[in-house]
């Protein structure tokens, strides 16, 4: 039986043993007394270039993946337009009614188009690139500064409804690597997305010096 | 239109197939190897190893990713997580193994590190004695139970909706049987001691939202459908602690009824006056309030009730849709039946779309909520194509339904499922 663990050994083991007895009773493995802590993977896709992508990377992945809206099936304009109002009404998304209408057509535009097989898989991006500051800034405020705010506090509109909030760049301690390591990856169990997809390896380098800019300037 | 279900059924007199039955030795020789093949063997055309696992309906391709404790399952979304089980695991064991059994978070925000030290399920309310208990009062202080129960997603199979309806694009995997262990809510609730006038329970666990405006998921049950023998707090499934990704350290456990009230990772119990007004009370898992939960399809009901238990289902698990099978000798047809609790009193089993129908052989019992194994078998003919339908009756004569209900939010999905081969 190649490709069982130990552990999956036994658990079929002890359920092959369960058909013996009539009244099962597993004896359970004694309780766990220490911490449990898991990593949790990152975001597996993100939005596809469209008109209306920034509105939809901005918003849409607040809360969840982006698989929640590839997963979908083709959905009439109508059918996005409710889903729309619905996370704005029900569960708080903060997206101003006058950027529905674009949202919606990009919306259509995703779902339509390509069969799901064909959905953008983000590749491990080999990271190689150089970016200035200037380029950095059109990045951040393209991408960043809705949640970590124009001066990098982590003060943005959206930034701040979150829980945690956004977090505040100028006063982080961490080292290049291990930012660089967040922005590509997101920070699993808070809305910070995964950039990797989105951002060229360029761009990356850009946006870190930015922020690196922004900290200093403070 | 006339649906089939008006039709009696044609049950064939006398051609139960002289099976020996599903005899302990065969169970057991499923378990251990697998299911690859059967006796009479139909090969398992699932792809196991292959990265991507593709649902038959539009925008059905999942990838297979590991996740903590868990081997690769069905991604349907990565935050929060949401893993379907694939299907062949449910030919392989009766009880679905921790670590392929499904996952279903509403909320990103889920605490990634539990200390179980620290732990506390607190109990407040509408009671005498508030209560705040560590995990360690928890399995010394009450009588420990264990019970085999099918823990079913509500959207489960929604992505068969014709039409199509949003929400969660669940295959049939969004469901998982296992052996829960842990202790009665109701010994909990006498030692907290429900004062008069209570009315429903609400249960809360620590996943949170991760905008301000997202309400809490907290899901309440009536205070007659809770103080029963059955439903638990459980602290370990099948054996082991409850994977971080179905709710260690504790979930409420509640048989025969939806996924969406055992809540995970469960810390708040919460005994109600009146009853529970939340979002995902009033406004999420709601059924038409009708006794079929269903409408005409693309209609919106105009009452609705909060969904509750589950229909009676049945699934082969050893044969695939377009799959060939070798013609000539008896070829043996295994699956899985389970119900609300009233325990499956026969499952039929047709190989000709439904006009002949014999009975299945039932596996062991492991109790009225569990998962129940059941085989047939027929001899295929060269050449033809067979539709093979499975169709269970629980103990109080409900059986599964012919043609699919329909509702908004694709619930209830419990028609009788087809499954073409065709045999060389
Ligand atoms: C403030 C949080 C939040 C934001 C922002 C948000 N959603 Fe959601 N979304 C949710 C929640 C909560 C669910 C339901 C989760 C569940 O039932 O599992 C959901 C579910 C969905 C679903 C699944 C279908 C359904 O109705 O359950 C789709 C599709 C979806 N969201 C699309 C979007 C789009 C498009 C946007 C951007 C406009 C967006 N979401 C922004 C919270 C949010
Ligand atoms: C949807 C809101 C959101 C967006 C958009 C966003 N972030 Fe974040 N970011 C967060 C949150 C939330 C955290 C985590 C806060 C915490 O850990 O408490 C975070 C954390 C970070 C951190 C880690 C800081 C530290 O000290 O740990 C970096 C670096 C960062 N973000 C950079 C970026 C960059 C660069 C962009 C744009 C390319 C961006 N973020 C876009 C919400 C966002």
């Amino acid at each position: 039986m190649p490709g069982f663990t130990k552990q999956q050994g036994l658990l079929i083991l002890w359920v092959g043993l369960l058909f013996l007895s009539v009244t099962p009773w597993v004896m359970a493995e004694p309780p766990r007394e220490t911490p449990l802590s898991v990593t949790l993977p990152s975001d597996l896709m993100t939005f596809q270039p469209g008109p209306g992508r920034e509105i939809a990377a901005g918003f849409c992945l607040i809360c969840h993946s982006a698989d929640y809206i590839y997963m979908q099936p083709p959905h009439s304009p109508q059918q996005w337009e409710e889903i729309v109002h619905k996370m704005q009404r029900a569960f708080g998304c903060p997206i101003p009614n006058d950027q529905i209408p674009t949202l919606v057509e990009y919306l259509v535009s995703q779902n339509a188009i390509q069969p799901a097989s064909s959905l953008p898989r983000v590749a491990e991006s080999s990271f190689a690139g150089t970016g200035t500051v200037e380029q950095g800034r059109q990045v951040y405020e393209a991408h960043c500064q809705s949640c970590h705010g124009s001066t990098g506090k982590g003060d943005g509109p959206v930034g701040r409804m979150l829980i945690p909030p956004a977090a505040d760049l100028t006063a982080t301690t961490k080292a290049d690597r291990e930012l660089l390591h967040i922005i590509q990856n997101g920070k699993p169990g808070t809305a910070m997305p995964a950039w990797k997809g989105t951002l060229s390896p360029g761009e990356l380098t850009a946006v870190l010096a930015y922020i690196r800019d922004l900290a200093r300037s403070h | 239109m006339s649906s089939p279900q008006d039709e009696p059924l044609r049950i064939q007199p006398g051609r139960v197939l002289g099976s020996p039955g599903i005899t302990r030795r065969s169970l057991l020789r499923a378990a251990l190897i697998g299911g690859g093949l059967t006796m009479a063997g139909i090969p398992l055309t699932y792809a196991k190893d292959a990265p991507t696992a593709t649902l038959p309906f539009k925008r059905g391709a999942r990838p297979l990713v590991t996740f903590p404790q868990k081997r690769p399952l069905m991604v349907m979304t990565t935050r929060p997580p949401q893993l379907e089980t694939p299907f062949h695991v449910f030919n392989e064991h009766v009880f679905t193994p921790n670590d392929a059994f499904f996952v279903r978070w509403h909320l990103a925000n889920i605490p990634t590190t539990i200390d179980p030290s620290a732990f506390r399920l607190h109990v407040r309310g509408h009671v005498r004695r508030p209560l705040s208990l560590s995990l360690h009062e928890l399995r010394t202080q009450f009588e420990e139970v264990q019970l085999a129960a099918v823990c079913q997603c509500a959207g489960n199979s929604r992505g068969f909706f014709k039409p199509r309806v949003p929400g969660g694009q669940w295959g049939n995997g969004a469901m998982g049987n296992a052996l829960w262990t842990g202790v009665r809510l109701r010994d909990i609730l006498d030692r907290a001691g429900i004062k008069p006038g209570a009315v429903q329970v609400r249960f809360n666990g620590l996943d949170q939202p991760v905008a301000e405006g997202t309400p809490d998921f907290r899901k309440s049950l009536n205070v007659e459908d809770v103080l029963n023998d059955h439903v638990l707090v459980a602290y370990a499934m099948n054996g082991g602690s409850l994977p971080l990704l179905n709710g260690f350290p504790l979930r409420l456990v509640v048989p025969g009824w939806y996924a969406t009230y055992w809540i995970k990772m469960l810390s708040d119990i919460e005994v109600l006056n009146s009853v529970d007004d939340g979002f995902w009370m009033t406004q999420a898992y709601r059924l038409p309030a009708d006794p079929c939960g269903c409408v005409e399809p693309g209609e919106h009901p105009t009452r609705t009730v909060p969904i509750g238990r589950m229909p009676v289902r049945s699934f082969m698990t050893n044969v695939d849709h377009g799959a060939t099978i070798p013609s000539g000798k008896p070829v043996v047809v295994r699956g899985i039946a389970f119900d609300q609790g009233y325990g499956i009193d026969r499952v039929l089993f047709s190989s000709d779309g439904g006009t002949h129908w014999q009975r299945a052989m039932l596996g062991h019992d492991y109790g009225d909520f569990s998962f129940r194994q059941w085989e047939a078998r027929f001899v295929p003919v060269a050449g033809r194509t067979y539709h093979l339908q499975s169709l269970a009756i629980n103990r109080i004569g409900e059986s599964q339904r012919f043609s699919a209900r329909w509702n908004p939010g694709g619930y209830l999905r419990n028609a009788v499922e087809t499954v073409q081969v065709k045999a060389i």
